[in-house]
């Protein structure tokens, strides 16, 4: 039993994993541009697919490389032609225009490559485990943890430490006196988006090496991701990062005793988080609102 | 802008002349009737055509559109073309029932064909036997449709969930042993899957354990954990579609297909198409195989559906196709379109080869309206040569005999005054 707990706080670790990668893109356009993104899950399903298509001319790699950027571009037109207009109304707005937007990017993808789900193909030696007694603990899974670890340093590094960064954080904070002091918000907004949807991009490549490819994956991962955000806490990216352990792992811990709940425990947690404390575990007060 | 600037001049006079015009022509104009009495006989298909079993969905109509153009060929239903109206469900319940109104009461469909989801399908039967349409469901698996939910007007082409279980337990309990474990989505159709199958072991004395799994998981992790820990001889994974896909998947990659064996009923040829070379194992049932070789008439079929869709013919396609030849068949022998009459014509009603593709001639049953169609129990591979070629067939199991007795199935049909 010992064994069996301790199995899956691990899984759910990596589970949860991720799911921070996915939330913390979503969490950087919520906090600066106020757009809950409902598209997200539509972006990872683009990235995936791109590097799906890429895949046999230039191998797992170089579409682990090439893919995220490419779909950081689409969303970087997208945030110009469809959602700049709609920064100054509320939320809502934007909030519709996502939602519709997941709709046809899934339909989309349905239509340029079929409905029928296709397989990934990544490296042979990736696909098996680690060792007979972890034997869910494979090279790829950990390979993918890697990444996140990789990309959340490189995240963390890119807010605290750069020109850009800080800019994007106090824009998080105050956005009209950044725009007082002659930054040019509209580019700060559009690059933080592109950087939001790169991680989509690379949760979609990852996942789609995992799990295979499916027009309509997006929605299955996206939910998680967004009661990451929430029960971590809006606003705050270190809340995020713990939210998506946390569910990962109450998700995990769960299957053991409930399977049938291992799902619902994390909308348990979401509800329980909501009343007792509104702003989430690091959020900060009045975010919600 | 007044009625009198307008660029055209059409004032009330001349709409109702008009129209008082055009009916007079048609009452003394006995060609017009004529032509509406030539008008087509509609089918209704509502399908999901998006969401999860889209893939699925677009073979069964693909199937359906190639047997509506046979049929015109012939000379259609009763001398009149036959349209084909598809309609998308959207897989939700709400949706299907509002398209099945819809192609009823508005389009004035003669005949309905659907739904995938099971709980759509048994919704749909409602609104047509209320409405008295007869009612064919192609890929709909649940036990009730042809059970304690029959209908007099509906019949089904694809198997229960019973006999596929039915036809698949038994080799798996010889060839791996009796202690499973059941990866089971929590829904109407997996539950009656597993339901089929505990059955079946506890009478022959196995044991079980198994996770129900909330549909549309993305990742299986946790339940792979658990099937190991209860170390079963075999994993009965029930999910479907990508469901199916991304655990299959997980349970090569852990390594877990060198410890246990894995089967269940249905591992369709657009899912294993799906998934990559390692996780094409297992033991399955498919309810129709497009290499049958010696069994006349599937050749062409396949060649046929090879030229529309590049692979070949999917038991999917052959679903859509067998539902509207069905009703083809039977409305112009019985040279009506009433649907009583045709429900009483089609219970016991055999299909022909060039229909049924498929060892023998299986009938639709009259006791529970099943077609008992042939059960192939077999074992997914690799592409052998034919990149579709990923399932042989080692066990084709009769209808009737995966089927049990009628009288089982707790199907009592109402037949209307």
């Amino acid at each position: 039993m010992t064994q069996l707990l301790l199995f899956n706080v691990t899984n759910g670790l990596i589970v949860g994993a991720f799911y921070v990668l996915m939330a913390l893109g979503l969490s950087l356009i919520l906090n600066l541009s106020n757009v809950i993104n409902f598209a997200h899950g539509g972006f990872l399903v683009i990235g995936g697919y791109i590097a799906y298509a890429i895949t046999p001319y230039i191998g797992f790699w170089g579409a682990l490389l090439v893919a995220p950027p490419l779909t950081a571009i689409i969303g970087l037109a997208v945030e110009r032609v469809l959602i700049r207009p709609l920064y100054g109304r509320d939320p809502l707005y934007s909030l519709l225009l996502t939602f519709g937007l997941a709709f046809i990017i899934e339909d989309g993808t349905r239509f340029i490559f079929g409905a029928q789900g296709k397989p990934m193909t990544i490296p042979a030696f990736l696909s098996q485990s680690v060792s007979n007694e972890l034997f869910f603990i494979t090279w790829y899974r950990l390979f993918m943890v890697a990444v996140v670890v990789v990309a959340v340093t490189l995240l963390f590094v890119l807010l605290r430490y750069t020109r850009l960064g800080i800019r994007i954080r106090a824009g998080t904070l105050d956005l009209e006196t950044v725009a007082a002091l002659g930054i040019n918000v509209q580019m700060l907004r559009s690059l933080n988006f592109a950087v939001g949807i790169y991680l989509a991009g690379l949760s979609g490549v990852l996942a789609a090496g995992q799990l295979g490819l499916e027009p309509t994956m997006g929605t299955g991962l996206l939910m998680p991701s967004f009661i990451a955000i929430i029960v971590g806490g809006i606003g705050s990216l270190p809340g995020t990062l713990a939210g998506g352990l946390l569910i990962g792992v109450a998700s995990g811990l769960t299957a053991v005793f409930f399977p049938a709940a291992s799902e619902a425990v994390i909308y348990v947690m979401m509800a329980v988080v909501l009343l007792i404390r509104p702003r989430g575990l690091f959020g900060e007060e009045g975010m919600m609102s | 802008m007044g009625p009198t600037q307008r660029p055209w001049s059409v004032d009330r006079r001349a709409i109702l002349k008009t129209g008082a015009a055009i009916a007079a022509v048609q009452f003394a104009s006995p060609y017009i009737i004529k032509a509406r009495g030539e008008s087509p006989v509609k089918i209704g298909f509502i399908d999901p055509l998006t969401g999860v079993y889209a893939a699925i969905a677009q073979s069964e109509v693909v199937g359906a559109k190639f047997a509506t153009e046979e049929i015109n060929k012939k000379g259609g239903i009763l001398g009149r073309q036959v349209e084909l109206l598809v309609e998308d469900s959207a897989n939700d319940v709400g949706t299907g029932v509002q398209k099945a109104r819809k192609l009823i009461e508005r389009d004035g469909v003669n005949f309905i064909v659907g739904d995938v989801n099971s709980g759509i399908a048994i919704a749909i039967a409602q609104v047509t036997s209320e409405k008295k349409v007869l009612h064919i469901v192609g890929g709909g698996h649940s036990d009730i449709i042809t059970g304690s939910s029959c209908n007099w007007n509906v019949f089904r082409v694809c198997n229960s969930t019973f006999m596929d279980a039915n036809a698949i337990a038994a080799t798996l309990m010889e060839k791996f042993g009796k202690k499973w474990y059941f990866l089971t989505p929590d829904y109407a159709y997996g539950h009656s899957v597993q339901d089929g199958f505990e059955k079946l072991l506890k009478a022959a004395g196995g044991t079980f354990s198994g996770s129900l799994v909330p549909l549309g998981t993305a990742d299986y992790s946790a339940y792979l954990i658990q099937a190991k820990s209860y170390g079963p001889q075999v994993l009965i994974n029930v999910m479907g579609g990508g469901d199916q896909v991304s655990s299959l998947k997980q349970f090569v990659q852990f390594g877990l297909d060198k410890q246990m064996a894995v089967g269940g009923t249905l591992f369709e040829l657009e899912t294993i198409r799906a998934v990559p070379d390692a996780a094409r194992v297992g033991w399955w049932t498919m309810e129709w195989w497009w290499d049958q070789p010696g069994v006349p008439h599937v050749a062409e079929f396949n060649a046929a559906m090879k030229k529309i869709t590049g692979g070949a013919a999917t038991a999917r396609n052959w679903f859509g196709y067998a539902s509207v030849q069905t009703l083809a068949l039977v409305a112009n022998q019985e040279k009506t379109l009433d649907a009583p009459k045709l429900a009483h014509a089609l219970s016991g009603y055999k299909l022909p080869p060039e229909i049924a593709l498929q060892p023998g001639t299986p009938e639709y049953r009259a006791g529970d309206h099943e077609l008992m169609s042939t059960v192939f129990a077999g074992e997914a591979h690799p592409p052998k040569g034919d990149p579709d070629n990923m399932f042989s067939v080692k066990n084709p199991v009769p209808g009737a005999k995966a089927a049990g007795p009628a009288e089982d199935t707790g199907c009592k049909i109402q037949w209307p005054a």
